[in-house]
């Protein structure tokens, strides 16, 4: 009986013929079909005409999440986005790494309306999903800016370059003609916790031949969420510890202008900053009669002052017969300090200050591009371009009393030693060309040369192909190469650190890979990380739904980790370790996506979406004998089954003219951890998220609304441990996808003039 | 299964009405659909659209075939010059690739009581008449009143209820 049913889906509906049918009014009503630019460079693309997989989420859509987080709104939309929210991880707690397709977070590209977006300057040291990489820190970016989100799921490293590998996400802001917005939202957590005020402002200024410029403005205060569990340390036990979502306030400031000119040219720019002031506690320190200072214990809180900016200046035109050229320049730069209060030095005991400056990390990033391209006739599109980029990596140390000796407690500050003033420049050149065989066969072959200062060249090539079988069925497919360059954090970072282990805390050091004693003991300059993709795939469209499925398979070669821990004994330093091309992986998976837009006759509509993906990630070979499955099981596990194998997603949006209801169910299959020697396994978690909207006049809208609305936490660890342990100080895993802080109500106001 | 089915029963049955279109198509619509709202000066036997550099493939071929605007059979020109344009035009479009010739067009066929109709940017501003362009994925309309009158073409007034006027920048 099903089966018939489904066989019905697949019968093309007839066409409807908006000429006749349809007034000019109802033109004016109908939305056109969601289009992305990244994948091809030979126009903008839907779905059904995309040779790889992609995605758009709009800022309709972005809007009825009631979120403020594009990091959260990612894995609301997006199966096989991971996105944890640690918390007693120093600065990760601050800087939320994010994964696609269960890859490291710094195999995904970031761009801001087409151009490569920096990276933040936090290398993510502590045992977090992510670990050994740093990412683009999304929450930069103010949500309210955002036109859509394109995501690209495919290699495109020989189209883009560095870190494509996982995917490409592509960020386009704002263009002309919205209307000015304002937004006033508050919220909380179960038991008053984690209150949020979030506040925005867009304002669209036009200019001449429909240029603009537009302005957003937010604030977001954040209070921290509390999940510690009894400190079994002390007598008699308490909740000594802050265990949850970090106390936060960020402010962005976003500007996206284009100026048409008279010659057709376009003048186009855009900044973004940010300021994040961020505090979240590191272990409680136990009672010590001895300390002059705290002599009844302490909890250090860990700040993190994190101020990013990006600036784009480009123009762009067409000359002579239809070539169309595009110069720019970005500058980027993303830094964060590191500082603790309520801590001290035990060395230096009562002449230690209980407030330590910790030192800053600093990452910059300066690209030029050049890209050209031009269809040639009907069959042949070609794209050339150049790109010319600097990035600079710097370590500034701290107060003295935050690393002399056994260091700040919570945060050891980075040293003179640890300092570092890191350059590098690379070049690249590329060519991109489609190429239509037939009507029904279109291909794309692209390759890209890129030179590193550091570590030399390195050449990819992508070919990729649809096959239109019938007018609604298309099938595509894409086989490339890939790289990603070692990031300058991973050969340049050092520092002390402390971190418990089994129910003591430890001290440990990160050397760079040219520190001798690094050397000594193996370490080598880093290697780029090689990759091989293949993607396998079709897309069904019918009059008002579409469903696609995708293989994908990635291999990647020399992957940059961290070296288990190797024990020395210098100073405090009991171990040390270094990033070295470590192993061989592969991923592979499938994307099933179905989406059906259903438009009733009184301006009633209803959007459906379900996604399912499954991703695999399997350590083929490890090429260092400094890790090892006894040094570094916490870490091959991590990769393995560190995060959901699958997950899903079903978004429902029912509209009229004065509601909208959305509802998000999103599903994350089980997880592993290892503690103690020991891999734990998670259980699969499932949360819903709704919101409710209402047209209250032409202009203002009032939403109620909530994140994991039933509450949803997941499991607690098995063991018992003072430290992890279903009885411990951190009752969850670190890894879990969507967090431990359970639901969060919220009530939104939206005006528009 | 009993859910299942009624799901599949409720999605199959719907009676949509359409669901979202290309921008092409949309443009294409349009075009024929403007018409209606629009008076010439000059009476013929059949109603022109020309369009240049034709960006749509076989699309306006297929939306208007057999199809008639005032009583009148819709004939399709396509150019790849605008010397070539057809005396009889009505409404003459202009891709976007041509953004960079705009002004040699316009000022080719300036007086001629053609409707412009282009989805470059600016273009009503740059003296063309009707402009096509999106907003938040839905198709907007600006009209340029002062060049539409130099064409003698008239304008209904409940088309300027739902397009946006623009002035003339010359």
């Amino acid at each position: 009986m099903i089966s018939r049913y489904f066989m019905l889906l697949f019968i093309p509906l007839f066409s409807i013929d908006l000429f006749a049918d349809e007034s000019l009014e109802d033109l004016m009503n109908v939305e056109s079909e969601a289009k992305v630019d990244i994948g091809s460079r030979d126009g903008a693309k839907n779905y059904f005409d995309a040779k790889s997989a992609v995605d758009v989420i709009t800022a309709q859509q972005i809007e009825q999440t009631g979120m403020s987080s594009l990091t959260n709104i990612l894995r609301y939309f997006v199966a096989g986005f991971n996105a944890p929210n640690p918390s007693i991880s120093d600065g990760s707690d601050h800087v939320r790494a994010f994964t696609l397709r269960g890859m490291s977070p710094d195999q995904v590209l970031v761009l801001i309306n087409g151009k490569r977006l920096h990276t933040s300057a936090l290398l993510h040291v502590n045992g977090t999903i992510g670990k050994g990489s740093s990412n683009v820190d999304l929450d930069t970016i103010a949500v309210d800016a955002i036109q859509r989100v394109e995501v690209l799921r495919d290699g495109a490293a020989s189209q883009y370059g560095s870190d494509a590998i996982a995917g490409v996400i592509n960020i386009v802001l704002k263009g002309y003609g919205n209307k000015n917005k304002v937004i006033i939202q508050g919220g909380e957590r179960q038991k008053g916790q984690g209150k949020r005020k979030f506040i925005s402002g867009f304002i669209s200024i036009p200019l001449k031949y429909d240029g603009f410029i537009n302005f957003t403005v937010d604030t977001i205060k954040s209070d921290k969420t509390q999940n510690a569990g009894l400190d079994r340390r002390l007598t008699p036990p308490v909740v000594s510890t802050h265990y949850g979502l970090p106390k936060a306030t960020n402010y962005h400031l976003l500007m996206n202008a284009e100026i048409p000119l008279e010659s057709g040219s376009l003048l186009y720019s855009n900044i973004l900053l940010n300021k994040r002031a961020s505090q979240a506690s590191a272990y409680f320190r136990t009672p010590d009669p001895s300390r002059a200072i705290f002599p009844n214990g302490f909890l250090p809180m860990i700040h993190a002052n994190i101020m990013d900016y990006s600036a784009t200046v480009g123009m762009k035109g067409e000359i002579f017969n239809g070539i169309k050229w595009d110069l720019s320049q970005v500058i980027g730069q993303n830094s964060f300090a590191f500082g603790v209060t309520n801590s001290m030095n035990y060395d230096l005991n009562s002449s230690s200050p209980t407030s330590f400056n910790n030192g800053k990390l600093v990452f910059s990033q300066y690209t030029t591009n050049l890209d050209m391209k031009k269809q040639i006739n009907d069959t042949i599109a070609l794209a050339l371009g150049a790109e010319y980029r600097v990035e600079k990596y710097n370590i500034y140390a701290g107060d003295k009393a935050s690393y002399i000796d056994s260091g700040s407690q919570g945060f050891a500050g980075f040293q003179p030693a640890n300092e570092t003033n890191s350059r590098r420049e690379n070049y690249a050149l590329y060519v991109d060309t489609t190429f239509n065989f037939t009507p029904k066969l279109s291909t794309e072959l692209a390759g890209r040369y890129e030179k590193y200062s550091d570590f030399g060249s390195t050449r990819n090539i992508k070919l990729a192909g649809t096959y239109k079988v019938t007018e609604s069925f298309r099938l595509r497919t894409s086989a490339s190469t890939g790289f990603r360059a070692p990031s300058l954090a991973q050969s340049n970072y050092s520092l002390t650190s402390t971190y418990s282990s089994g129910n003591t805390i430890k001290t440990k050091g990160t050397f760079k890979t040219t520190n001798p004693i690094a050397i000594k003991h193996g370490a080598r300059a880093l290697k780029p990380e090689k990759s091989q993709h293949l993607s396998l795939g079709g897309v069904y469209k019918g009059e008002n739904y579409y469903f696609m499925a995708d293989y994908f398979y990635t291999r990647v070669n020399n992957k940059v980790m961290l070296s288990g821990d190797i024990p020395i004994n210098i100073g405090n330093i009991t171990d040390m370790r270094f990033f070295t091309n470590a192993i061989d992986t592969k991923t592979e998976g499938v994307d099933l996506k179905g989406v059906y837009n259903y438009k009733m006759d009184d301006d009633k509509q209803l959007d459906i979406t379900l996604w399912y993906n499954y991703n695999k990630n399997t350590i083929l070979q490890i090429n260092t004998p400094y890790i090892t499955q006894a040094n570094s099981l916490t870490a091959l596990d991590r990769i393995e089954n560190g995060q959901p194998k699958n997950s899903q997603r079903l978004l429902l949006n029912y509209k009229t003219v004065k509601y909208n209801v959305t509802y998000n169910f999103s599903r994350f299959g089980s997880y592993s951890q290892v503690v103690s020697g020991v891999s734990q396994r998670f259980d699969p978690v499932m949360i819903s998220d709704a919101q409710l909207s209402y047209k209250i006049t032409k202009r203002t809208n009032l939403s109620l609304g909530g994140n994991n609305i039933f509450n949803t936490r997941p499991n607690k660890w098995k063991n018992s441990g003072k430290f992890k342990g279903y009885n411990g100080i951190l009752p969850y895993s670190n890894y879990s996808p969507i967090g431990f802080s359970g639901a969060f109500y919220y009530v939104k106001a939206t005006m528009r003039f | 299964m009993v859910i299942i089915r009624s799901i599949l029963i409720f999605l199959l049955s719907v009676n949509s009405l359409f669901a979202y279109q290309s921008e092409d198509a949309l443009k294409v619509a349009v075009m024929g659909k403007i018409a209606k709202y629009i008076s010439w000066p000059n009476e013929t036997s059949s109603f022109t659209i020309t369009i240049l550099d034709n960006p749509f493939g076989k699309k306006v071929d297929i939306a208007y075939k057999g199809k008639k605007i005032d009583g009148k059979k819709i004939k399709i020109i396509y150019i790849n010059n605008i010397k070539d344009l057809p005396q009889d035009t009505k409404i003459l479009y202009i891709p976007k690739k041509d953004s960079y010739k705009l002004t040699t067009i316009l000022q080719s066929i300036s007086s001629k009581n053609i409707l412009t109709i282009s989805d470059i940017r600016g273009f009503a501003q740059k003296k063309g008449i009707l402009q096509l362009y999106f907003l938040s994925r839905k198709l907007r309309l600006k009209i340029n009143l002062g060049v539409a009158k130099k064409n003698d073409l008239q304008i209904r007034s409940v088309l300027l209820r739902i397009v946006k006027i623009v002035k003339d920048e010359s």
